[in-house]
């Protein structure tokens, strides 16, 4: 069978025709980049934080009349912490990594602003830092107790150890990646840091940051009024220890300000909730655009076997076999559907490198746009295939009758 | 003629619901998609204070690396927060009408008469914050120059840090504990979010407004850091709060009121010397690169408006363009469908006028319908976000408001859509010679 005929017969009621290749070219477009995005975002949100972040929750506190002994509190609030039940490990912390808030400051390989450099994101806790965590660490050790410093106001500097992730200490020593542990690294006035321990992985502060997962732990604590302290919890226990620290942390010393517990899996949503929003967009319009180009595929397909019964009679009665109605009607669609295609393809990667061009997202992947040409065409005969078998059931007697 | 119209389009419906029932859904969804992210984008674009548009400014001086521009993607970006000195020297011009300098901090607040201590953020400014953001005041007032000079022990409480320490009622005159340091209260504001959080976009355009507003010399005094962002790029020794007061370190931010174009010439020219003296004494080693924003400005430049808000609000038009589309191909086969009842009504001497206009009513009530069941589905798609964000952000009536005009605008948009969608197949049917049909019938 020639697709020329088709052809001819769809130019002569071309409007619907060109209706649906529009439908298709734009849901091309949209689908494409729409799935390219969301694709990423999904990536990103599912990245491993290197953290047990489902099992970690933070609560702020502040001591605030004077005279109150602030490191006195901590040690008092995290021994009393640590013996509760479900809880894993406690530690102090600055900031929760995660939650968009935190410090980062810059290093060198070499004293003197020389060698290598990268900024790190920074925490302060003591020797259960690593445990509460739950980071892995691959190489050297944690802190020992004697290591932390209790530091009063107004100190300055760091502490001269550290425990860091090893992607940080990787770009600052990419030559010796293998022995990572013992190696010293400067701040900008030529203070050194000895690296104690090595961390696998471990996400910092902001998500949105190319170097998230350049962090660094310092045996630090204090100087106050404010701390957060990190509490690891046994697996699925974190809701009931989070209201039970609440209460135990508040009946041990009412003179101080204890803030909203929050745990580090809000925090994490929080940070991604701009990324997950636009996943859940996207796919929601990829869903309803692929479900409503496929409606008017359908509609159109019907419409033209409706208005065509006699003309398939005829065909029937002139010796034409249901399969070749099929095939017509199936040929038909799929000449529509690839002008649409034709026609989306240039729309898709010109949505693409707008968009790329525009608001700085990464350039379209090839590989989606051929994933979306295959799967319109699919639609497109699926869309077609009843309404093609419905033509293919038309008796040749119809040729005799009138509509 | 318009109720015939009407009536007959009832009739058409009744003999395809089906088809009928796709088309109105194609346009609500397509309108509800559009109406959400509208909704976020409107929220996101709004510009505060819109009078004072031409009246406040954000001054901008690059006091960065001279190595490094401070964005490395956009270089032509100064910092988006000053230094102590460079604040107190902006704030000293005696150009503008008005001026502030302010940053943000936040400490234990207790001692009010119903107050359980609390932690709560401060905004530390100067008196001329509250006229200059035409802040609302539910009891008393701000304060004045001469407190800020002094400074005076003084507070400004928001209606909700009012509410818990004083249970709501008229706490002017009375003394809240801050940092354990007493402070007398002068003025409660009454309910104000402004969302975007124009003023202070560098620590989160949608965080709340802070919970105290306090004379901004008392953060030298207690010696407080910032509870915002705080960024550094010298080498310096810090040893001490003055040490750090004394760094290039960057944490504050000033506005200005200029009410003539004179004074805003006379202000560039000033903040241009200002920079020119200062690279003078080996600062400033960037080259001049001050910026005088406008509160829409300072919008643009802090992208208040998220590459995200803009993707998704053209992502959510073509979708309404592919539900258009498919109404216009639905349309024009329903109506070449029922051709031989047009041709019958055009025999018995209804004019080519008159087919039209009946079957572009049809596309109108189809549009209206689309659009308010549209406009239903926005705003059930609007509270979908809010829950969405709910658990993050509290009180989204204000970032997120589901109010009348955009119920009006989808339902506006809806019927232009469908007219628009509508005009193709009721010309296309007008124009059908009628004796085809007639033959065959």
């Amino acid at each position: 069978m020639g697709l020329r005929p088709i052809f001819s017969a769809l130019m002569r009621n071309g409007a619907g025709a060109i209706l649906v290749a529009i439908q298709i070219a734009l849901t091309l477009a949209i689908v494409v980049n729409a799935v390219f995005v969301t694709e990423q975002r999904v990536t990103k949100i599912g990245r491993d934080s290197g953290m047990d972040d489902q099992n970690i929750f933070a609560v702020p506190v502040t001591s605030f009349e004077k005279n109150h002994d602030f490191f006195a509190m901590v040690r008092n609030d995290l021994a009393m912490l640590r013996e509760m039940p479900g809880v894993v490990d406690a530690a102090p912390t600055t900031q929760v990594p995660l939650s968009g808030g935190g410090s980062s400051t810059q290093f060198y390989s070499l004293p003197e602003k020389k060698g290598e450099k990268s900024p790190v994101a920074y925490y302060n806790t003591d020797e259960h830092g690593v445990n509460t965590l739950g980071v892995k660490l691959v190489d050297g050790k944690t802190f020992a107790a004697t290591e932390i410093e209790f530091r009063p106001k107004d100190a300055q500097g760091l502490p001269g150890t550290a425990i860091v992730t090893r992607a940080f200490a990787e770009v600052l020593f990419p030559k010796d990646k293998e022995h990572l542990v013992g190696k010293t690294f400067y701040d900008d006035q030529g203070k050194p840091t000895v690296i104690v321990g090595v961390i696998e992985q471990m996400h910092g502060a902001w998500v949105g940051w190319d170097k998230l997962d350049r962090v660094m732990l310092s045996p630090l604590v204090g100087p106050g009024p404010g701390i957060r302290y990190l509490v690891r919890t046994e697996p699925g226990q974190i809701d009931s220890v989070m209201s039970a620290v609440e209460v135990a942390l508040r009946k041990r010393d009412p003179n101080r300000v204890v803030g909203k517990l929050r745990s580090m899996q809000n925090f994490k949503q929080s940070s991604y909730s701009s990324d997950s929003l636009m996943a859940v967009t996207l796919s929601v319009v990829t869903g309803l655009v692929l479900v409503f180009s496929a409606l008017g595929i359908f509609g159109l397909a019907t419409f033209n076997v409706n208005t065509r019964t006699r003309q398939i009679g005829t065909r029937r009665a002139v010796g034409a076999r249901k399969r070749d109605i099929v095939s017509y009607f199936m040929a038909e669609n799929w000449m529509v559907t690839t002008l649409g295609v034709v026609v989306g393809c240039v729309m898709a990667l010109g949505v693409g490198f707008w968009l790329s061009n525009q608001y700085g997202l990464p350039r379209l992947d090839l590989y989606f746009l051929v994933g979306g040409v295959l799967g319109l065409w699919a639609l497109g005969q699926l869309a077609a295939w009843q309404p093609a078998r419905r033509a293919a059931k038309v008796s040749p007697a119809m040729a005799t009758r009138s509509v | 003629m318009f109720a015939y119209y009407l009536r007959l389009s009832l009739q058409s419906f009744r003999r395809n619901p089906g088809l009928t029932a796709l088309m109105i859904m194609a346009i609500a969804l397509g309108i509800s998609v559009c109406m959400v992210t509208l909704t976020s984008y409107r929220a996101a674009a709004r510009i505060p204070l819109p009078d004072k548009n031409d009246l406040l400014y954000v001054p901008n001086i690059d006091s960065w690396d001279p190595e490094n521009p401070y964005d490395k993607d956009k270089p032509g970006n100064a910092p988006d927060l000053q230094t102590y000195r460079d604040t107190r020297a902006l704030y000293a011009s005696t150009i503008p009408d008005r001026k502030l300098m302010m940053f943000k901090a936040g400490g234990v607040l207790s001692g009010g008469n119903k107050m359980v201590p609390e932690y709560v953020s401060a905004r530390m400014t100067t008196g001329d914050f509250f006229p200059m953001f035409e802040t609302p005041f539910l009891f008393g007032s701000g304060w004045n120059a001469k407190a800020d000079e002094g400074p005076e022990p003084v507070v400004v409480l928001s209606k909700e840090t009012n509410e818990k320490a004083f249970g709501g009622a008229n706490s002017v005159g009375k003394t809240v504990l801050w940092h354990d340091r007493e402070f007398r209260v002068v003025g409660v504001l009454n309910d104000w979010e402004p969302a975007p959080k124009f003023f202070d976009v560098s620590n989160g355009s949608f965080d709340d407004p802070e919970e105290i507003y306090v004379p901004f010399t008392w953060g030298q005094i207690m010696e407080l850091g910032s509870d915002g962002n705080t960024n550094c790029w010298k080498t310096e020794d810090i040893q001490s709060y003055q040490d750090f007061l004394n760094s290039e370190c960057i944490w504050f931010e000033n506005w200005v009121e200029l009410r003539t174009p004179a004074k805003v010439a006379a202000y560039r020219k000033f903040l241009d010397d200002y920079v020119i003296e200062q690279k003078s004494k080996g600062r400033f080693q960037r080259p001049l690169n001050n910026h005088l924003y406008t509160i829409e400005g300072w919008m643009e430049r802090n992208q208040v408006v998220g590459t995200d808000n803009k993707a998704m609000l053209i992502m959510a038009f073509a979708f309404l363009a592919v539900c258009l589309v498919n109404t216009v191909g639905l349309l024009l086969a329903k109506f070449l469908n029922a051709a031989p009842v047009a041709g019958v009504r055009r025999a018995l001497g209804a004019s080519r006028r008159d087919i039209f206009w009946q079957h572009l009513t049809e596309s109108g009530v189809v549009a209206v319908a689309g659009g308010l069941a549209g406009g239903l589905l926005g705003v059930a798609g609007i509270w979908a976000l809010r829950a969405w964000y709910g658990r993050f952000v509290q009180d989204l009536e204000r970032v997120l408001p589901t109010d009348f005009g955009t119920f009006v605008i989808a339902v506006g948009i809806s019927l232009a859509a469908g007219l628009i969608a509508g005009f193709y197949p009721a010309w296309r049917i007008g124009r059908a010679a009628p004796a085809s049909y007639l033959k065959v019938q």
